[in-house]
């Protein structure tokens, strides 16, 4: 095959740019009210989701995010009572309102916030 | 959670797990008042009975545009609260000054049955006693309809329920209710209305514990919706089995919450927004 390296560069490009100018829809288990119902008690970055006056939680941003890190997070919505027993936060993995599948999906999503 | 917040959720965590016998109502009440002036400094007393509407003006204007709503709930509530019985008494006639000024000292402790008793019961206990068909807690054309005009023969009327002592392993069963972790979410009542209160849930802010027992029934889309029947939505709300209304947990939850409202001025059929 004849070795085309410039219109190659433009389409991995052109299929870069979308995800570095656009962020993620929250996912499914971030806004149902039976599921994480995250949207209730946090507020996420400009841009990133519905703007609410959500404060019972604190805000989500992603440089918090990435600096407790994937496992902390997952470890948090799992059970959040483990590092504070006074929080009001739903232990989501422990008493099943989500499953593994569905903190990952959620994980990934913070983990990648603005 | 920051630093002071935390200090003063564990304070508060401790003054909520006191047995009623280390701290009787009053000092429970005083020490949750402590609590919410703390998370709300700028909430005036005389607002705490406006809930959420006290710490948000555009649900103040609507609330005051609405103030009229609970009208035709009255009305029909008069009709039946004067009906002739089948043995001609009235519902009027069970109760001192055909109801007026009485819901103040509602829940109130029968020393004889040894429970709580609502306004409600009361009107169901009268109604057993002259062999009428009861009322059932959730319907808002009868109970929902007569405790309207009921309560709002107490309008202006300032809270005032007594925990005698034989009546305090009541109260701390309520006060255990309303502060236990319940239900698949792990809720509990003050973790919302006092931890909470103030905060956003949603675009709404929480309202604060003291001031929730005096406006009920509230009216939402037009129809009466009692203390007990909102017991039961959050309670499925919490993802928690909710007990039955005129169960004693039920019961012993108004009691408690209605006591930590005492002082504060009665007003019936408050408008609310659709859920």
């Amino acid at each position: 095959m004849p070795s085309r390296p410039f219109p190659l560069a433009l389409a991995l490009l052109a299929l870069a740019l979308p995800a570095a100018s656009q962020t993620t829809a929250p996912p499914p288990a971030f806004m149902q009210r039976e599921k994480g119902h995250c949207i209730a008690c946090h507020q996420l970055p400009q841009g990133a989701g519905p703007a609410t006056k959500a404060d019972l939680g604190p805000r989500l941003t992603g440089a918090r995010m990435r600096e407790l890190g994937r496992a902390r997070l997952r470890d948090l919505i799992q059970d959040p009572t483990v590092a504070n027993p006074n929080t009001v936060m739903p232990p989501f993995g422990r008493h099943r309102i989500l499953d593994t599948a569905e903190i990952d999906r959620l994980v990934q999503y913070l983990h990648a916030l603005p | 959670m920051r630093f002071p917040e935390c200090i003063a959720g564990i304070a508060l965590a401790a003054l909520l797990s006191l047995p009623a016998h280390a701290a009787g109502p009053e000092d429970v009440r005083a020490g949750i008042a402590v609590a919410l002036k703390e998370r709300l400094p700028e909430l005036a007393p005389q607002d705490y009975r406006l809930g959420a509407a006290a710490l948000d003006a555009e649900l103040r204007r609507a609330l005051e545009e609405n103030a009229g709503a609970g009208a035709a709930t009255v009305e029909a509530g008069k009709a039946l609260w004067t009906r002739k019985f089948k043995n001609g008494r009235t519902l009027s006639g069970c109760f001192p000054n055909g109801g007026r000024r009485v819901a103040a000292a509602y829940p109130q402790f029968d020393p004889r049955l040894k429970r709580v008793i609502t306004l409600e019961m009361a009107v169901n206990q009268c109604l057993k006693s002259h062999g009428e068909a009861l009322y059932d807690h959730a319907d808002p054309k009868t109970m929902g309809a007569v405790t309207a005009y009921l309560r709002s023969l107490s309008d202006g009327q300032k809270v005032a329920v007594r925990v005698p002592t034989a009546a305090e392993e009541r109260f701390e069963q309520g006060r255990r209710l309303y502060t236990s972790r319940l239900g698949q979410r792990n809720y509990a009542c003050a973790s919302c209305h006092v931890q909470g209160a103030g905060k956003h849930f949603e675009d709404t802010p929480l309202s604060p514990a003291i001031g929730q027992a005096t406006h009920w029934p509230v009216i939402r889309k037009g129809e009466p919706v009692t203390l007990q029947e909102r017991f039961r939505e959050c309670l499925e709300l919490m993802g928690a089995a909710p007990f039955p209304a005129g169960s004693e947990e039920l019961n012993n939850l108004e009691y408690f919450l209605t006591f930590l409202s005492n002082g504060l001025p009665m007003a019936a059929n408050a408008w609310r927004p659709e859920r």
